[in-house]
């Protein structure tokens, strides 16, 4: 398996890319909306809400997102790129983003750091999904993840599993898988071994 | 709080660095950062020292050697970031955060918008060094009074301060404190810099700082900043 990568023009391509090859994955890097094609999507995690949006209808990457995931293929949102998977973000004046998953993304005070990560694959109950590549007999990560960010997304779904960033951001989700959804708010390219541990048991 | 490191960064190779003068070299980069992330460094801020206003060529080298770094740690990169065509180049670079001087002190505004656009207002750092009661402008080499300084531009552009004690850097604890009853702006937002030792660090995590950037000494001792982070040399 291939891991597509979307690239539209912001920032932080390079280290997402550099994360899965550290696990020996080969990788695509996607400008054009009709190249996505792998099972794997990866919407990377910087840039603004308003300009990342513009983009993406632009490029009609929206649409070609819906279209992958409505076939069933997983995607995983890195910090904006997970933000932009709910209904709307209050960055930038007011944005209507993708609606994969339901949720809106609110202001909080600025978030710079590591915060703990527990997180064990049988807590996913009806979510859980079978690892394509099975890189790692791995089911826990116990350790801690980096954060930059400036809004948080409030998930509002029962049924996808959720995880809180911390007691201190308990409105905020940090892990959000719903079935072939993955998003993160942290930075798991730049959270060291836990990053990589997550990453190898999902893929 | 997070606990990091500061490179000096210049033509492609880490130097160390006393009083903003005396550099020695340290080595290439990725091996420098390589150390530094095994012993799980929090942060590392790659600042090229530039004094005044350099031909865009010798930017272009060091970024490209900074867009071979493979690291998984969380990357700042700084130094001669003055205009747009500066931000472009570091579109497919593997950092995470941005870091603007001489535009915070002068008050220019485009690129550092630019930049908000590409990678999020949340990467934006200002630094700011200083000594005394004076900041550097680098693109100029000189310094100025602190009241030329607009706090509410700097609070409003960026999401955190690093200030970068230029008279004090690679002598441990010796950090110029009561800087920070100058800065009228968020205790949150500030990161420090140059003369940063235990003690320092220690001081920077009472008053909940966002961050303290350790120069000289972990470059040399990297296992180290195990220590720092647990609060004990």
């Amino acid at each position: 398996m291939r891991v597509d990568i979307l690239d539209i023009g912001s920032g932080n391509i390079k280290s997402i890319q550099n994360l899965i090859h550290r696990l020996h994955v080969p990788t695509n890097i996607v400008t054009d909306a009709k190249k996505i094609s792998s099972d794997f999507l990866i919407l990377p995690g910087v840039g603004s809400a308003g300009s990342y949006m513009e983009r993406m209808r632009k490029g009609d990457f929206d649409k070609a997102v819906l279209e992958h995931v409505d076939n069933g293929k997983q995607i995983l949102g890195i910090c904006l790129g997970f933000q932009i998977m709910g209904n709307f973000s209050e960055e930038d004046g007011g944005v209507e983003t993708l609606g994969i998953l339901n949720g809106k993304v609110e202001k909080l005070a600025q978030h710079n750091g590591w915060e703990k990560l527990q997180f064990r694959s049988d807590e996913l109950g009806e979510n859980r999904f079978e690892s394509k590549l099975k890189l790692t007999k791995k089911r826990n990560v116990d350790g801690r993840v980096f954060y930059n960010h400036e809004y948080g997304f409030v998930l509002d779904d029962k049924s996808a599993f959720n995880k809180y960033i911390s007691t201190s951001y308990e409105k905020y989700s940090s892990m959000v898988i719903r079935k072939n959804i993955i998003g993160m708010q942290f930075h798991p390219e730049k959270s060291q071994k836990s990053g990589l541990e997550l990453i190898s048991m999902i893929l | 709080m997070r606990v990091g490191a500061t490179i000096l960064f210049l033509n492609g190779y880490c130097y160390q660095s006393y009083g903003w003068k005396r550099v020695r070299p340290l080595g290439e980069l990725q091996g420098v950062i390589d150390s530094l992330e095994k012993y799980e460094v929090d942060e590392v801020a790659i600042i090229r020292p530039v004094r005044e206003v350099e031909n865009l060529e010798s930017f272009r080298r060091d970024i490209d050697v900074i867009g071979n770094l493979n690291s998984m740690t969380p990357i700042s990169f700084g130094g001669g970031l003055n205009s747009i065509e500066h931000i472009k180049l570091l579109h497919q670079l593997p950092i995470e955060r941005l870091i603007f001087s001489s535009a915070f002190i002068e008050k220019n505004s485009k690129p550092i918008k630019f930049a908000q656009k590409l990678f999020g207002h949340q990467s934006i750092q200002a630094l700011i060094p200083f000594r005394n009661r004076e900041v550097f402008l680098s693109k100029e080499n000189r310094f100025l009074d602190i009241s030329k300084l607009d706090f509410e531009f700097l609070e409003r552009y960026a999401n955190e301060v690093i200030l970068f004690d230029t008279e004090n850097e690679g002598t441990p604890n010796s950090f110029q404190k009561e800087i920070l009853e100058e800065f009228q702006i968020g205790k949150e937002k500030i990161v420090i810099s140059g003369g940063v030792g235990l003690e320092t660090v220690k001081f920077a995590k009472e008053k909940s700082l966002a961050s303290a950037l350790i120069e000289n000494r972990v470059l040399h001792k990297e296992f180290s900043i195990r220590s720092y982070k647990n609060g004990r040399v």
